[in-house]
């Protein structure tokens, strides 16, 4: 698939299958086309030439059931300042169709997972950005849906924060499938089982995270050069 | 769809906006409508002063009654004021989801964008209708008293929740093609106020160009409301306002996906 905006071409000819109950690293620079990836994922943007489909389904012709699949944690937390956290997960479960018991069930056991337990009731905006980003894994957590894409979920976090948040997302595999977009090229070892690196909207490698990270230089592959 | 309007009217009264909105117009109203009545009661000590044997109600001219002298100004007045604080309740309304980065979410979730819009627009709309209610206290109560007449109140009333539909339609078009709150609460204001009268256009412009540019704008089809009068037209008119601009929200959104 390819994706534009105007004349710039952001994805250029992307191939790429993520299997089920994989994870899957996406790697790249900033402006590497991993973001525009993700939203065509999400059917947020669709594709300029070309198709995606999520388990078979293309996310422009039945969104809705696309979104029934996944839940998604944007490096910028997509949080409202003004609403309190177990106000934001209440509105963000019935967005995602949880409703009463289960959807108090289901905001109980998001804060115990990512223990925010204590500030359930505080303003988002009143919350450190570690804190804002547990909120944000919290939502797209919520309820526990099959395809989990997560863009840069450590960064702001402490070092602490980032163990707890990749033992999180250690503990998913197998079970789900998982999309991270990272920077960070230990977390994506550590992570993930396959990795595909982007760099100007070209895939420039695609394969197990050992084979592909594990070469001398692995950063020249974030500036482009293939293995 | 309940959950975003829930959300909606909370993150609207957690906000210091909407109680500044709803007194500023209480407080306008107020002002107005007592200012009105001090006027009218002055005109009637002046023709009490006049006549020899004291206040007659005969010697008062037919013209100085509660309603030409207070109330149909009032309105009128409040059909003006009321396009100041309505952008402010509706700049924020999608350009803070899209400065927030928050629409990505809503747009990504099971709600359809058609949805996310009759969501959005029923929650201004009750506002709009809970500030009416707020600003019409005052002229109710008295204009009640004075021997208006109930029908001919409603009628003003739904007149004035028309106009704020109207207003708060626009508000919300401008909201929806920009992330700054700034530029869309001016830009509401500078349309509405370009859209509110075109009468003035019959001395400029061919008679039939101006009464179709008259027929476009706001107030004359408020102005029928003023004078007791709901006509199917003018209801019409506000409620296609309404379902254009959600046509034309749903397109801003629909045009997200394809040109980001």
């Amino acid at each position: 698939m390819c994706r534009a905006f105007g004349d710039h071409l952001v994805l250029d000819s992307l191939d790429l299958a993520i299997e089920r109950g994989e994870t899957f690293g996406l790697l790249g620079a900033n402006g590497a086309g991993k973001t525009t990836f993700i939203r065509l994922v999400t059917g947020y943007l669709l594709p300029t030439a070309g198709s995606v489909l999520v388990d078979g389904i293309s996310p422009g012709v039945n969104p809705r059931a696309v979104h029934e699949r996944i839940g998604f944690s944007a490096e910028r937390p997509q949080l409202y300042p003004d609403l309190r956290v177990r106000q934001g997960l209440r509105f963000a479960g019935g967005l995602r169709g949880l409703s009463g018991a289960a959807l108090e069930a289901a905001i109980d056991s998001a804060l115990r997972r990512f223990d925010i337990g204590d500030h359930a009731d505080r303003l988002v905006g009143n919350l450190s950005k570690g804190y804002q980003q547990r909120v944000s894994l919290a939502q797209a957590f919520l309820d526990e849906p099959p395809l989990l894409i997560v863009d840069e979920p450590t960064s702001g976090l402490d070092p602490l924060q980032r163990a707890e948040v990749r033992e999180v997302i250690a503990g998913l595999r197998g079970q789900r499938t998982v999309v991270l977009c990272t920077h960070d090229l230990n977390e994506a070892r550590q992570l993930c089982s396959r990795v595909a690196v982007l760099h100007e909207g070209r895939l420039v490698a695609l394969g197990a995270a050992d084979e592909v990270l594990g070469g001398d230089d692995p950063l020249a592959l974030f500036r482009g050069h293939s293995p | 769809m309940l959950a975003l309007m829930r959300k909606e009217a909370t993150v609207l009264f957690a906000s210091p906006v909407a109680y500044f909105v709803l007194t500023m117009v209480a407080l306008i109203t107020s002002i107005s409508f007592f200012e009105h009545l001090r006027l009218y009661n002055h005109q009637l000590f002046l023709f009490a002063s006049s006549s020899m044997g004291g206040f007659e109600t005969d010697t008062i001219p037919d013209y100085i009654n509660l309603r030409d002298t207070v109330f149909l100004p009032v309105m009128e007045q409040l059909g003006l004021l009321i396009l100041l604080p309505i952008p402010l309740v509706t700049m924020r309304v999608f350009a803070e989801e899209r400065s927030l980065g928050t629409d990505e979410l809503l747009l990504t979730s099971r709600l359809s964008a058609g949805q996310i819009v009759v969501a959005k627009f029923a929650v201004t709309f009750a506002f709009i209708a809970l500030m009416m209610t707020v600003s019409f206290v005052y002229p109710a109560t008295a204009v009640i008293s004075g021997g208006l007449g109930l029908q001919h109140l409603l009628a003003v009333y739904l007149g004035l929740v028309m106009l704020g539909i109207g207003i708060a339609s626009i508000g919300l078009v401008c909201s929806a093609f920009t992330g700054s709150q700034i530029i869309a609460a001016v830009s509401t204001v500078g349309i509405t106020f370009l859209l509110y009268d075109f009468s003035w256009t019959f001395e400029f412009i061919g008679e039939e160009t101006a009464g179709v540019l008259d027929a476009l704008s706001l107030h004359p089809h408020f102005g029928r409301f003023s004078e007791g009068l709901v006509g199917a037209a003018n209801v019409t008119y506000f409620l296609c306002l309404a379902v254009i601009s959600g046509a034309v929200v749903r397109f801003s959104l629909d045009l997200r996906r394809v040109g980001g």
